[in-house]
C-alpha cells in the first residue's frame, strides 16, 4: 500500500540557540555574555586526541576570551584554526531526520508524485569586528606558552592555585564569573593548563572575514573528557552541547551519566513537516525530562569510513568526503597522519586501519544535573543509529471501491496512532497542534479522516502514560512470586 | 510468608535480585533490549555446565541430580553478564558464558574455584576479543536508591551474605576517591556522590565481589583483601582511567586466596550465626559452599 519514497527534511537544531564552545568567557565588558550551545569535534584513538571548538561569540572580538582547561601543554604545531564550515556539514549530515511516504490509492495503483524537501539549514555566524590585547604574564600565574595561531592569540597558563589565576586575569583587566574561582580550583590540582584564546585584531582585519573560525588542538592524554563544568560558571540555565565523535572501533559513549537514544522512527501526523524543528525541540526536552536531565542522548551513529559505501539511509546532507574528516582532524587517513602533529608523544604504534566511525551525542546540562565534566569512551559498538521520523501522505482520488473504503477506515486509525505519538513523543497537548492542522491544508479531501476533524475527538482520550515504575513492580511482583511458587512446589 | 525453605538458600534471593535489576535496565531504563543476547548468555551456560557435569561431575550422585542443583548458580552467572557485559557479537557472547562456566571446573584449588565465573567471561570477552564492553553509565545515578534498597534488602534477608567484604571494598574505594575529590582537589560534595552512586559500583559490592566462593576464609584475610581491591581499583579508575576497573582488579585478585587461605588458617567459615546451628542449615552452608554464587 505505501511507496517509498526517500525524501527528507534536515533540522537546523533547536530553537534559539547560540553556538560556542563550553569554556566560558571572561567579558572585559560588563555586558552578560552568555554561551548556550556548543558544538564540538573529538577524534579520539588509543591515547590520541584532536579537540575542535567551536564558537559563535556574538558581540565585539575585543571582549572575547575562552577559557579552556588541556592536560598538556600544548605546542604551536598541534594548535590549528579550521574552516567553519565542517561543523555546518556534519550538522547537516547528521541532524534529525525527517522522512515522507505517500500511500497509494488502493482504487488507482500508480499515482504517486516525488517532491522534495530540505528544510532551511542555515547558521548565521555574524561578528562584528573588534578590538584585542595580549597581555604579559604576572605575579603566580606562570605563562607555560605563548603563540598566535590564525586570528587568535593564545596564552597556555599553569597556576598554583585558583586565587593566582583569578588575580592575574583582574589584574589584567578581565571580568571573572563569579563561581569561577571555586571551579577552577579541582582543574589546578588535577595539574591542568589553561588555554586561553583571545582574538588578534590585526590578523583578523586581514582575513577579510566576520566570523571567528574554530580552534583545533591535538594531544595526547589518556583523557577522554570534556571540561563542561568551566562553562557552568556564567551560564544561566541549561547548555547544549553537540559532540561529533570520529573513531577507528565504534560509538562513544558517555561513562558517567546515562546514555539514551533519542526516540526515533515514529510516525507522526503530516502536519508537523510544517513544523519540524519545534517539533524535535519539544521532543528532546520531553524525553531529557523523562529521563531525568542527567544523560547524555544518541542522536546520530554511523560508519562514515571513506570506502563504506552506504554513509546514511536517508541522507539528510551530504555524508562528510574524506577531506571534511581530515579537517575535523581524522588524522589516520590518507595524506594525513599524527606525525603532522609534531612534538607530540609518538610512542604509540599505528595500526593502519582508516575505518572511521562517527558518533553525535546531544547533552543538555545545568549545574545541578552535571556536577562532573563529561567522561568518554570508545566502545566496538557499530551498530548505525539515526534520529528518524516519518510522515504518509494519503492517497487522492476517489474510494469508491471496497479496498478504498478500507483504506480510509485504515487511514483513519492510522492517523489517530500518529496524534497519539505526537502528544506522547512531545509532551504537549493536541491543541497545541490543533493550528498548525488547520493550517496546513490536509492532503485528503474525505472530511471525516481530516486531522482537523480527529483532533478534537482525541483531544480528552490521549492520557499522559508513564509506565515505567509500574512496569517494574508488575514485574518484579512476578518474579517473586513465579520464585516463590516453584520453591513452593519444591522445583527450585 | 513466604516459605521457610525459601530463605535457606541465599542464590535464590540472589537470582530474584539480578532479575529485578535487568528488568529495571530494560523498562525503566530503556536498555536496548537485546534479548537475543541474555538468551545466548543463559542458554551457553546452561548447556557448558551440562557438558561440565557430564563428563567430569561426581559420579556417585545421578547426573541430571547434580546438575538441577548447579542451575541456581549458572542462573546467577548468567544474570551477572547480562547486567555487565555489552556485545554485539554473538561469538563473543558464547566466549564469555563458556568461559564464566568452564572456569567453575577447570581453574581449582583445595577444591574451590579461583575465579568469579562471571567477572572473568566478563574480562575474558572483553580483553580477548575486542567486540565487547562494559558500560559504566548504563546504570545513571538516579538507580542509586533502587539500588541502595534492594541491596541491603539482600544482605538483611540472606544474613549469609557476607557483607564485611562489600562494606570493606566501598569504604577503601569510596574513602579514597573521597580524599582526592573533595579534599585534595575540592570539588564540592555532588561530584562525589556522582561517583560513588553509580549502579555498576553497586551491583559489583553487593552481588559479585561477595561471591562466597571466591573470597578467603578467614574474616582478617578477606577484609584486608577486599581493602586491597579497593585500593587497586581506585588507582586505575582515577589515574589510569580504566573502566570497570574494580572488575580486572578482582579477577586479577582471586588467584591471591589460595595464599591467603593458607597465611590465615582458623576456622574455614565463620560467618556462623551465634547459636549452633541445625543440621538443615549445616547442609544448607554447604550447598552454598559448593556451589558458586554468581
Amino acid at each position: 500500500m505505501k511507496q517509498k519514497i526517500l525524501i527528507i527534511g534536515g533540522l537546523t537544531l533547536l530553537s534559539p540557540l547560540l553556538y560556542s564552545f563550553c569554556g566560558f568567557y571572561v567579558s572585559k565588558a560588563d555586558g552578560t555574555l552568555k554561551n548556550k550551545t556548543s558544538q564540538v569535534i573529538l577524534v579520539r584513538d588509543g591515547n590520541r586526541n584532536v579537540i575542535t571548538m567551536y564558537n559563535d561569540f556574538k558581540g565585539d572580538t575585543k571582549d572575547f576570551a575562552m577559557v579552556v582547561p588541556v592536560p598538556v601543554v600544548l605546542q604551536k604545531e598541534n594548535i590549528k584554526v579550521v574552516d567553519p564550515s565542517i561543523f555546518q556539514k556534519l550538522n547537516d549530515y547528521s541532524a534529525p531526520r525527517l522522512v515522507e511516504y505517500w500511500d497509494e490509492n488502493p482504487c488507482n495503483r500508480h499515482m504517486y508524485d516525488e517532491v522534495a524537501t530540505v528544510a532551511d539549514k542555515s547558521l548565521n555566524r555574524m561578528m562584528a569586528p573588534g578590538k584585542a590585547e595580549s597581555r604579559e604574564k604576572e605575579s603566580s600565574v606562570r605563562v607555560e606558552a605563548k603563540y598566535l595561531v590564525g586570528e587568535y592569540d593564545i596564552l597556555i597558563l599553569s597556576a598554583k592555585e585558583s586565587t593566582g589565576l583569578k588575580t592575574w586575569l583582574t589584574e589584567n583587566g578581565y571580568k571573572i564569573p563569579p563561581n569561577a574561582e571555586e571551579v577552577l580550583d579541582p582543574y589546578i590540582r588535577s595539574n591542568l593548563k589553561f588555554f586561553v584564546v583571545k582574538v588578534n585584531e590585526k590578523e583578523k582585519q586581514k582575513l577579510n572575514n566576520n566570523f571567528l573560525r574554530p580552534i583545533q588542538i591535538a594531544f595526547s592524554s589518556p583523557k577522554f573528557m570534556l571540561p563542561i563544568r568551566l562553562g557552568m560558571a556564567n551560564a544561566d540555565g541549561d547548555q547544549d552541547l553537540i559532540v561529533y565523535a570520529f573513531t577507528r572501533k565504534g560509538r562513544i559513549e558517555c561513562t558517567n551519566y546515562r546514555n539514551v537514544d533519542i526516540a526515533s522512527n515514529k510516525n507522526i501526523p503530516l502536519f508537523v513537516q510544517k513544523n519540524f524543528g519545534a517539533f524535535y525541540a519539544n521532543l528532546f526536552t520531553q524525553q531529557w525530562k523523562n529521563e531525568g536531565k542527567n544523560i547524555s542522548l544518541l542522536e546520530y551513529a554511523w560508519n562514515v569510513t571513506p570506502v563504506n559505501q552506504l554513509k546514511c539511509d536517508p541522507c539528510v546532507g551530504n555524508p562528510p568526503a574524506e577531506q571534511d574528516l581530515v579537517q575535523s582532524g581524522v588524522w589516520w587517513l590518507y595524506g594525513k597522519d599524527w606525525n603532522d602533529y609534531s612534538d607530540i608523544d609518538n610512542d604509540e604504534p599505528d595500526n593502519g586501519d582508516r575505518s572511521v566511525y562517527f558518533t553525535r551525542l546531544h547533552v543538555r546540562y545545568n549545574r545541578k544535573s552535571f556536577p562532573q565534566d563529561l567522561m568518554f569512551q570508545v566502545t566496538p559498538n557499530t551498530e548505525n543509529f539515526q534520529a528518524r521520523y516519518i510522515i504518509t501522505h494519503p492517497a487522492s482520488g476517489d474510494f469508491n471501491c471496497a479496498a478504498g473504503k478500507k483504506y480510509l477506515q485504515d487511514l483513519k486509525e492510522r492517523r489517530k496512532k500518529e496524534l497519539q505519538e505526537l502528544t506522547r513523543l512531545t509532551g504537549t497537548d493536541l491543541s497545541n497542534w490543533q493550528e498548525d492542522a488547520m493550517a496546513k491544508n490536509d492532503e485528503t479531501k474525505i472530511e471525516t479522516v481530516q486531522y482537523e476533524t480527529l483532533i478534537p475527538v482525541y483531544k480528552e482520550t490521549f492520557p499522559d502514560r508513564d509506565t515505567g515504575p509500574v512496569g517494574i513492580l508488575f514485574l518484579s511482583g512476578l518474579v517473586l512470586g513465579a520464585a516463590g511458587f516453584l520453591r513452593w512446589k519444591g522445583i527450585i | 510468608m513466604l516459605p521457610a525453605r525459601l530463605l535457606k538458600d541465599a542464590r535464590y534471593f540472589q537470582i530474584i535480585f539480578q532479575s529485578i535489576f535487568l528488568t529495571y535496565g530494560i523498562f525503566v531504563l530503556h536498555w536496548k533490549s537485546e534479548t537475543w543476547l541474555y538468551a545466548t548468555y543463559f542458554a551457553t551456560s546452561l548447556i557448558v555446565q551440562f557438558a561440565c557435569e557430564w563428563i567430569g561431575g561426581n559420579k556417585n550422585i545421578p547426573l541430571l541430580e547434580r546438575y538441577r542443583k548447579g542451575i541456581p548458580s549458572v542462573l546467577i552467572s548468567s544474570f551477572g553478564l547480562s547486567l555487565l557485559l555489552k556485545t554485539h557479537e554473538p561469538v563473543a557472547a558464547i566466549l564469555a558464558a563458556t568461559v564464566s562456566i568452564l572456569s567453575k571446573y577447570i581453574l581449582r584449588i583445595n577444591g574451590k574455584h579461583i575465579f568469579n565465573p562471571s567477572a572473568l567471561g566478563i574480562v575474558a570477552a572483553v580483553l580477548l576479543t575486542g567486540n565487547a564492553w562494559i558500560s559504566p553509565g548504563q546504570w545513571g545515578s538516579d538507580a542509586v536508591i533502587v539500588f541502595t534498597v534492594l541491596s541491603l534488602g539482600f544482605t538483611v534477608t540472606t544474613k549469609v551474605q557476607k557483607i564485611d567484604v562489600s562494606l570493606a571494598f566501598l569504604g577503601s574505594f569510596g574513602g579514597l576517591l573521597f580524599t582526592r575529590q573533595i579534599i585534595y582537589l575540592g570539588w564540592p560534595m555532588d561530584h562525589f556522590i556522582q561517583s560513588v552512586s553509580t549502579g555498576s559500583l553497586l551491583l559489583f559490592a553487593f552481588f559479585m565481589i561477595t561471591d562466597p566462593k571466591t573470597t578467603p576464609n578467614h574474616r582478617v584475610a578477606r577484609i584486608l583483601w577486599s581493602i586491597g581491591i579497593g585500593c587497586a581499583a581506585f588507582y586505575l579508575a582515577t589515574f589510569r582511567f580504566i573502566n570497570g576497573a574494580p572488575i580486572y582488579v578482582l579477577v586479577a585478585a582471586q588467584p591471591l586466596i589460595p595464599l591467603l587461605d593458607k597465611l590465615f588458617k582458623a576456622r574455614n567459615f565463620e560467618w556462623t550465626p551465634s547459636t549452633k546451628m541445625t543440621i538443615q542449615e549445616e547442609r544448607f552452608l554447604q550447598t552454598i559452599y559448593s556451589k558458586s554464587v554468581m
